[in-house]
């Protein structure tokens, strides 16, 4: 077992190509981490392939222009300067295009960087006879083939690019996360876009020595966005990003060694990529079962509200959970859930198997009730069959927002009854000691001072200030009664009673109808 | 004897345009808009669509540079009071699901004040905390923006705008798809803000709720329709000029603007 573990672990870290992989690899990893967080935050995902591919006519581009001119071959410095420059002239032309037509941004990178890819493939079959690199690796990376030159060139890459993004970082995030503000402050906001396209070029070109210009993007995209998953912070998310990278190249490097003859670019892509599935399935807040289970924990609105309804026809009592169970419906399960959410929400209280409404669940169940006989009443009032008024007013209630309760309330004339014959609670959301409220809210019994009168009430014996007591409603509601001080009487109808307004007594007495007792 | 003109007394005005006209092609986004705004106001910023209200906002934060007039802050030109404006974005144009904390936000607002070689300093976290205190989001310092409500996000902007330590504030449509808590909740820091003696310009598209809100109402259609207190500026003539009639809640308003000016 020991020496089996020292055989796949060790013994492959003592090679001298691995080595160079490794570290190589792990310094593009960590580079393609930092840099990618900013490229999938800006969604420049596209780009970043784009600038893969504008790379080869970069490359090829450098190579003969210092083959022809100074006949040296493979000079890595204009190979990468031709890469950067390639780079830039295809996000220049992308924005060009973008700019002065009517083609959007996606499909101008779509064309540009086939363009420039074309270009680098045609020079490279051109000069075929005078390049002497095998461009094949470009397209799929040769890890293990990492010579010192390009470590050089991997580590001043890396040094450059963080310390850009280290010295820089305020700039970066503000000018990522909100331009506006960025520009406000006077922040050259162009100019670090371009500064940030400079630098994926930079870390494009080194990564595609490690993975190919058809992979990079994965190496970019996919450890930022892992850690995207798992991070609120922009820092620790690149952080993250980097360490995630790290692991795809040991993981892939690993890979390719054990399996043998498989490509090393597309294992590493793999690991990072199973990384990614594995954090989509597991992360603790963006993740899918934590989506599933909060899903699962959450009790539906409707279930709440039917518990509540169980107190509805006597809001003080002690019903237990059972009998709760078998009024809504629903199994022990939900309903021990549905209580433990309201008890949270101090709407009840849960004492072993009783179960009792607080004051506000007192409150919120006399609301229910109220907005479920006040769409009984308007479903009979919309010619609804009397044997479904129930049903259908009990999916309706929980449509209840104050709104629509008050709307229905007037359009139906502020009814006492629904049409089973039961009392419909008064507006106790309006009436409140103290409040000013339009006389058709108020029911027999109230009392309060009149505080303005429309003028169809100027013939009437109403006067501004009075004290007025509300009688009884009488012609089926449609007619509300007022007692004048002195005794005398004011017959209203609706839109009278509502040119009315009155200011409720601050110890404002229960209205005659106010206990919504069932009759 | 010639009498010599005193200097004009008390502060130079918060916001001070004159004769601007921006355009964009052909057709001006604004044009010879004159106004000003004294500090400490509450100022709504009112016109149909494409009526040239962002473009000012735009004019006065200087990314636009108009075609004529100018733009003063506090008597100087805009260029150069940059730091005295914050801008309040619009909910839709943020990006909700950056990874980016509420207290981060706040101290995005001191970015302003600090060269990009040093460090943010403890003064700089103490003004952050201290701009979330007062829109009450402390205690929401280290959530995720993105888990906010509505009002908690447009509060959260607000403390970077006065972290900023900004003297005017610039809001584009605070109050556009909230709900009615909500709004009253944004109101409140609004109010707040004011009474912290700054000055507030704030885009608002709902007519209704205009006069109810602002201390004083800019009308705006490419021109310069009115300026001044709600009963004033939302009187039924001068919108149904500048509405072209598209408007129905006429009767609403004025029976608001009465009650407002009586």
């Amino acid at each position: 077992m020991g020496t089996h573990l020292w055989e796949l672990l060790i013994l492959p870290l003592t090679e001298q190509a691995f080595q160079k992989a490794l570290i190589g690899g792990s310094l593009v990893a960590i580079v393609c981490g930092v840099i990618g967080c900013f490229v999938i935050l800006r969604r420049m995902a596209f780009l970043g392939d784009a600038l893969a591919h504008a790379m080869l006519a970069g490359v090829t581009g450098g190579y003969l222009f210092m083959q022809i001119l100074f006949g040296s071959e493979a000079h890595a410095p204009a190979m990468l300067l031709g890469s950067i420059i390639a780079g830039l002239v295809t996000v220049g032309l992308i924005g060009f295009v973008s700019r002065v037509s009517r083609i959007k941004d996606d499909t101008a990178i779509g064309i540009m960087y086939t363009a420039i890819f074309a270009v680098g493939g045609v020079l490279a079959s051109l000069f075929s006879h005078r390049i002497h690199i095998d461009l094949y690796h470009f397209v799929t990376g040769m890890v293990l083939g990492v010579e010192d030159h390009d470590l050089w060139m991997m580590a001043g890459v890396a040094v450059v690019v963080l310390a850009v993004v280290i010295l820089l970082f305020r700039h970066l995030q503000i000018t990522t996360f909100d331009p506006v503000m960025a520009a406000s402050l006077g922040i050259p906001v162009v100019a670090l876009n371009y500064l940030l396209t400079i630098c994926t070029s930079l870390v494009v070109v080194s990564a595609v020595s490690i993975v190919g210009v058809i992979l990079v993007v994965g190496l970019l995209v996919t450890p930022a966005a892992t850690a995207y998953l798992l991070c609120d912070r922009l820092s620790r998310m690149i952080c993250l990003s980097s360490l995630f990278g790290v692991t795809s190249v040991l993981g892939g490097l690993y890979l390719s060694t054990w399996i043998g003859n498989v490509a090393t670019g597309p294992s590493i892509v793999i690991v990072s990529s199973l990384q990614f599935l594995v954090v989509l399935g597991l992360a603790p807040r963006y993740g899918l079962l934590a989506d599933q289970l909060r899903r699962r924990g959450r009790v539906p609105q409707p279930l709440l509200e039917d518990i509540l309804g169980c107190f509805r026809h006597e809001t003080g009592a002690v019903l237990d959970v059972g009998t709760i169970g078998q009024r809504v419906g629903a199994g022990g399960d939900q309903v021990q859930r549905g209580l433990r959410v309201l008890e949270r929400q101090d709407l009840a209280k849960v004492a072993g198997q009783r179960v009792t409404l607080t004051a506000e669940g007192q409150r919120e169940a006399l609301r229910l009730l109220r907005a479920h006989r006040l769409w009984e009443a308007y479903l009979k009032q919309v010619g609804t069959p009397v044997d479904q008024l129930h049903a259908r007013a009990h999916q309706l209630e929980h449509i209840h927002d104050e709104q629509t309760v008050d709307y229905l309330d007037d359009q139906l004339g502020h009814p006492l009854r629904d049409p089973h014959g039961s009392v419909i609670p008064e507006d106790f959301e309006h009436l409140v000691p103290g409040a000013e409220v339009k006389a058709s809210l108020l029911r027999e019994g109230h009392r309060g001072t009149i505080v303005a009168l429309g003028e169809t009430l100027r013939d009437t014996p109403l006067r501004v200030g009075q004290v007025i007591r509300v009688g009884p409603r009488r012609k089926e509601g449609r007619q509300w009664t007022f007692w004048l001080p002195d005794g005398s009487e004011v017959v209203l109808d609706h839109a009278a009673s509502d040119a009315m307004t009155v200011k409720l007594p601050a110890d404002l007495p229960a209205g005659g109808s106010s206990s919504a007792q069932a009759t | 004897m010639a009498q010599r003109i005193p200097p004009p007394a008390g502060p130079p005005p918060a916001v001070e345009v004159e004769h601007l006209t921006v355009s964009y092609g052909p057709v001006p986004a604004l044009l010879d808009v004159s106004f000003q705004i004294p500090p400490g106001q509450l100022v709504g910023v009112i016109g149909p669509n494409g009526s040239g209200k962002s473009t000012l906002i735009k004019a006065i934060l200087g990314f636009r540079r108009p075609d004529l007039g100018s733009v003063r802050l506090f008597g100087e030109p805009a260029e150069r009071a940059r730091g005295r404006v914050a801008y309040v974005p619009q909910r839709g144009s943020v990006d909700w699901d950056f990874p980016i904390t509420v207290r981060e936000v706040a101290l995005m607002g001191r970015y302003g004040h600090v060269p990009w070689w040093r460090d943010l300093g403890s003064d700089d976290r103490r003004l952050a905390d201290e701009a979330l205190e007062m829109v009450r989001m402390s205690e929401l310092r280290d959530r995720q923006i993105g888990q906010l409500s509505g009002g908690q996000q447009q509060r959260v902007f607000m403390a970077r705008a006065m972290a900023q330590g900004a003297d005017i504030l610039l809001l584009d449509e605070p109050l556009a798809g909230v709900d009615a808590a909500t709004e009253r909740a944004i109101l409140d820091v609004l109010e707040r803000t004011r009474a912290s003696g700054r000055t507030l310009l704030v885009v608002h598209h709902d007519l209704a709720t205009a006069a109810e809100y602002f201390d004083t109402l800019i009308l705006l259609k490419q021109r310069m329709y009115a300026i001044g207190p709600p009963a004033s500026v939302l009187h039924p003539q001068l919108l149904s000029e500048v509405y072209e009639g598209k408007l129905r809640v006429f009767a609403d308003m004025r029976t608001r603007a009465d009650k407002g000016g009586g």
